[in-house]
């Protein structure tokens, strides 16, 4: 059996805040296998954000260790690429000159570096807007950018906490089939945030579902995949095993409703 | 091009300098209506006498140029001083919180308020000048950096981490271009408080100067030196602010200030 890429262990997390101690999640245990996408889907507030920051190294945990390919995270690292809802690539930094960041932090050579960042530009079609800045593209056009710039660093393990939830509906659906491609090109680890039903099922290999604040993981489900390539919405909407997952998650997230 | 293209262009090149001109003319009449003495005020063909002399004697280069070497120096010396400041209280939740309060009471403490300690300190001499502007200038700096450093968003930082950033990366890529606009704000605000306060410490020290030019003046009544003074004074911040500050402003604003958004 291989071992587990991600290994989360009695995680719990405390705010601190000047009216005392406030209590993120309840105790979370979590194991991730290489290449697997895992989605995670809470309603607000659960402490899914806190989760993911921890295994990204942003927080310490207040209790439970978290390890990556066995070894515990101290602080963030280029072997975790984290994918935010906005307000992450640069402004000043253009189309092309983003998504080559991280290898230019890792002083890979240009040449090489090229090459790649013209690899994912063509999978994200962000094509003809390699010279563009942020603030000339569209949110969807930048979200492609935060998503292809964490392609290109090439971390095995990518975090991504609702990354397309401030895309507007129509862009969203488009987005989520584009990561499914990538993924099925690229294998990587994926532990991806929302609290979107429909897109927790459509991209995940496996969905846990948490319970309301302090959260913890409420269910587990394992979502089949038949199609190689990846999913289209198509296909997904039709097909009546997908449906009843969904459904499935649909129900238990909905007893955890926030009033 | 057309007498009409020409007049319009003229006119467009010209009319900042139309107050003036009326302003001249007011002072002219009330010289001359009014028949007030020389003992008060002087004709506009006097204070262009008094400048053609400072000029031709060399006088007026002495002070201006001392003046001018001041500013320089303090503007860089502040700027040296003052973004790397901003820098390390802007970085830290603790120090901005904490500085914040302090840093506003200083701005309410003019450089001039400084004065009477620093001529017991330093005396009256260059130093002492040099101290009020710096200080004059390097508060506004410090507050501009710290506020430009804060109102990054803590995701970018985040990110570049994540994609193996260190602590210089940080620096160069994410705090110094996103932090750039306001630190050129805080420039050009300290660079005309620093201005204003250098004349009014050149006044008291007396070691040369414009300030010491005009103040040195009083003691013999000449007024016509008075008023060249000060239209210098004047003069020398328009051209060191429309042609040195202001420029860079434009620059890096109309690039940066949009592409932060």
């Amino acid at each position: 059996m291989q071992a587990d890429k991600i290994t989360v262990t009695g995680f719990r997390h405390f705010f601190k805040t000047e009216g005392g101690d406030v209590q993120a999640t309840g105790s979370i245990d979590i194991a991730i296998r290489p290449g697997e996408f895992v989605t995670l889907v809470g309603p607000s507030g659960c402490g899914k954000t806190t989760l993911l920051k921890a295994i990204a190294g942003f927080i310490t945990p207040t209790e439970g260790t978290i390890l990556c390919d066995g070894k515990p995270v101290r602080g963030p690292g280029r072997d975790r690429g984290v994918v935010f809802q906005e307000l992450a690539i640069l402004p000043w930094r253009t189309v092309r000159r983003n998504i080559g960041h991280g290898l230019e932090i890792a002083r890979v050579p240009k040449a090489e570096r090229d090459r790649a960042v013209a690899r994912l530009i063509d999978l994200m079609g962000l094509a003809g807007f390699e010279d563009r800045y942020p603030h000339e593209l569209s949110g969807g056009m930048r979200q492609r950018v935060a998503v292809a710039r964490t392609w290109a660093a090439d971390p095995e393990i990518i975090l991504m906490d609702e990354p397309f939830a401030a895309v507007d509906a129509m862009t969203r659906l488009t987005l989520q089939e584009e990561l499914g491609r990538l993924c099925a090109t690229t294998r990587k680890t994926v532990f991806f945030i929302t609290h979107s039903v429909e897109e927790a099922v459509f991209l995940a290999d496996r969905v846990l579902v948490m319970t309301k604040r302090p959260g913890t993981i409420k269910a587990v489900l394992d979502v089949p995949r038949h199609d190689a390539g990846g999913r289209d919405w198509d296909s997904f909407t039709s097909d009546p095993e997908m449906r009843a997952i969904a459904e499935q998650v649909m129900h238990l997230v909905h007893a955890e409703r926030v009033a | 091009m057309t007498s009409a293209t020409i007049a319009r262009t003229v006119w467009r090149d010209t009319r900042i300098l139309l107050p003036f001109v009326v302003l001249i003319a007011a002072w002219w009449a009330l010289k001359v209506g009014l028949d007030v003495s020389d003992q008060l005020l002087v004709s506009p063909p006097r204070v262009w006498d008094g400048f053609v002399y400072l000029v031709t004697h060399g006088i007026l280069a002495e002070y201006a140029s001392t003046s001018l070497r001041i500013i320089g120096i303090s503007a860089l010396i502040s700027f040296a001083i003052g973004v790397p400041l901003g820098f390390a209280v802007g970085t830290n939740r603790y120090a901005s919180r904490a500085l914040e309060g302090t840093l506003r009471f200083l701005q309410g403490i003019s450089g001039i308020a400084w004065l009477p300690l620093a001529i017991l300190w330093f005396g009256f001499t260059h130093t002492t000048t040099l101290v009020i502007v710096i200080y004059t200038l390097i508060v506004p700096i410090v507050f501009n950096t710290m506020t430009g450093v804060r109102a990054i968003p803590e995701n970018y930082v985040l990110a570049l981490r994540s994609l193996g950033a260190g602590p210089v990366r940080i620096v160069t890529d994410v705090y110094l271009p996103g932090a750039l606009p306001s630190i050129v704000v805080g420039m050009r605000l300290g660079m005309g408080y620093g201005w204003r306060a250098l004349i009014a410490a050149e006044m008291l020290v007396r070691q040369g100067g414009l300030g010491d030019l005009i103040f040195g003046a009083r003691s013999f009544n000449q007024i016509d030196r008075i008023m060249v003074g000060m239209v210098v004074i004047g003069v020398l911040y328009i051209v060191v602010d429309r042609l040195l500050v202001q420029p860079i402003e434009t620059l890096t604003l109309a690039r940066w200030g949009v592409l932060r958004r």
